[in-house]
């Protein structure tokens, strides 16, 4: 039984909402060029950067999953967040490719890869980043909504036979894009500020309760009964391993080089030292993205049975959560679930705007666009945007599991984009040739293991690979095909 | 023991680390808004100077 009340707690969410749209709308007249929407006139310092990468890099579907990892794995299911924060703080130490990137001036990565690999390459980039980017996010609005109705108290059998889920995130995405449109990236910047502190609020306050009223010695001994040794140590853990931490240092350091919505901050920062140090400053977040989330998950293993969350492990927390929280906590936590959300679905849709009006649409201007031209169809975009999410993320149900999706369409991306980054910014002999071969063979792994492991005749060989192996594989073959693709193109070969 | 010791040790710094961090940064980042939106809606020529 949830322990929501609607006039505490729906007065907090209330107030949480209200304050949101007000800051997001206020700031649409300071937007007067297509550089103000796309990258904030590059006006961004140094603590809204961190603020605003914080809050974007955490929705509830981030929550959901990692949660899902403390419940399936124990503790040990928080080492990607620590591969992250390693990966973070060494690029942005040392500025490896972000320097380069930020001095270049560009607003996205595929403007850069035009610079080295011409306008084709530029082109084909921008449609995988778009096309990886908006299919991972497919996701995250039922997800959300799936953990907003579970901590208010309904069953999931409930949510699946109404459409309360639906209309709760559409009305939630309506405003998210009303915003967006306005101001654009100044309006997301203002509410991921306003939303880092209320979703930080959120989440340390259930933390320091979950530690008092459950505490750390039953959390423990939960982990040790179900996972032993495995549940601390991922390279003890039979569902983890070598292979896994491979695949997630490699994944979490191309997320960290070339995923849209964190790049941004670095292309949206007012100088070099700025998006580096954003980095840097931010990187110890990333171990807190996955510890604090797979602590409640680890605190529902010790408190349910099975029978009270239907046996599907992505529903423990939540519903653990609805349980246990007091009162106007419960208020706290869903403002702070819904700043999240919020703050990641607008940061979303203005990153892959900016790419398919920068890369995608660039090819088919006859003429450069007036600023007023500009913002109306940028503007369009994002509006095209969260209407595509609406009906796919939302009133289509996608089938199968959670992360092997986010996995896969994320993989087709970060191994092939890493890849033509590092090789734009550190290698001469890098071409075209190269550039394409390794967006192919980036794609073709892992969308290959994916139908491998639809087909029934292969099906067991797709199991005995596994997907970490699999991804790794797709790194491997995507730097392999861009060394290859360059070295055999003829010298004095244009393009 | 060590590995349990390691996991208690993070949970406790994620903890008091974010919460100093949220504080700090919620300071911080209200300057940065407000330098932020006075250098855009300064006319283009001034920004250019001060840039």
């Amino acid at each position: 039984m949830s322990h929501f009340s609607w006039p505490i707690d729906g007065g907090i969410i209330g107030l949480y909402l209200l304050a949101t749209m007000a800051a997001g709308i206020g700031v649409r007249r300071y937007v007067g060029k297509v550089e103000h929407f796309l990258v904030a006139g590059r006006e961004m310092n140094l603590y809204l950067g961190i603020a605003s990468l914080a809050a974007t890099e955490f929705g509830i579907v981030t929550c959901m999953y990692t949660a899902q990892n403390g419940f399936e794995k124990g503790f040990a299911g928080a080492t990607p967040g620590i591969l992250q924060a390693v990966a973070m703080f060494v690029i942005g130490i040392t500025g490896f490719c972000v320097k380069p990137l930020r001095d270049s001036g560009v607003m996205t990565i595929p403007e850069l890869f035009e610079k080295r690999f011409g306008p084709n390459v530029r082109w084909l980039a921008g449609v995988v980043i778009v096309l990886g980017g908006l299919l991972n996010m497919g996701v995250f609005l039922r997800t959300g909504g799936e953990f907003l109705l579970l901590v208010c108290g309904f069953e999931s059998g409930y949510i699946s036979g109404t459409h309360y889920l639906e209309i709760v995130m559409t009305i939630l995405l309506l405003s998210v894009m009303t915003y967006t449109i306005l101001g654009g990236m100044l309006s997301v910047l203002v509410t991921d500020f306003l939303q880092f502190i209320v979703m930080s609020l959120g989440l340390i306050i259930v933390t320091v309760l979950i530690f008092k009223d459950v505490g750390w010695t039953k959390m423990m001994d939960a982990v040790q009964t179900h996972y032993g040794a495995g549940g601390f140590n991922p390279f003890a853990n039979p569902d983890m391993g070598v292979s896994y931490v491979v695949f997630n240092l490699l994944l979490q350091t191309a997320a960290t080089l070339t995923w849209q919505t964190t790049i941004q901050r670095v292309l949206a920062a007012k100088d070099t030292d700025t998006g580096r140090k954003v980095y840097t400053r931010t990187a110890f977040f990333f171990v807190c993205r996955f510890m604090i989330p797979a602590l409640w998950g680890v605190a529902a293993l010790a408190m349910l049975v099975p029978e009270q969350y239907g046996g599907n492990t992505l529903y423990a927390m939540p519903v653990f959560l609805g349980q246990f929280l007091p009162v106007g906590v419960m208020g706290i936590l869903i403002a702070a679930m819904l700043a999240a959300d919020m703050s990641t679905d607008s940061s979303y849709m203005i990153a892959w705007a900016g790419v398919i009006y920068n890369d995608i649409m660039s090819p088919f201007r006859r003429r450069a666009h007036t600023e007023k031209e500009g913002l109306f169809w940028s503007r369009f975009i994002v509006a095209t945007i969260g209407v595509f999410l609406m009906f796919w993320g939302l009133w289509y149900k996608l089938e199968g599991d959670l992360w092997t999706y986010l996995g896969v369409t994320g993989t087709i991306y970060l191994s092939s984009m890493s890849t033509l980054l590092i090789a734009c910014c550190y290698w001469k002999r890098a071409n075209d040739w190269g550039a394409f071969g390794a967006i192919l063979a980036g794609a073709l792994i892992p969308v290959g293991f994916l139908i491998l492991g639809l087909m029934p005749a292969t099906k067991p060989l797709a199991k005995s690979i596994g997907p970490y192996y699999s991804g790794i594989a797709a790194y491997a073959s995507a730097a392999v095909a861009m060394v290859i693709g360059s070295l055999l193109k003829p010298s004095g070969t244009k393009g | 023991m060590q590995f349990q010791m390691f996991w208690l040790v993070l949970s406790v710094v994620c903890v008091v680390w974010y919460s100093t961090i949220t504080v700090y940064v919620a300071i911080k980042g209200f300057w940065d808004i407000k330098s932020m939106l006075e250098r855009l809606a300064a006319p283009d020529d001034e920004n250019a100077v001060n840039r």
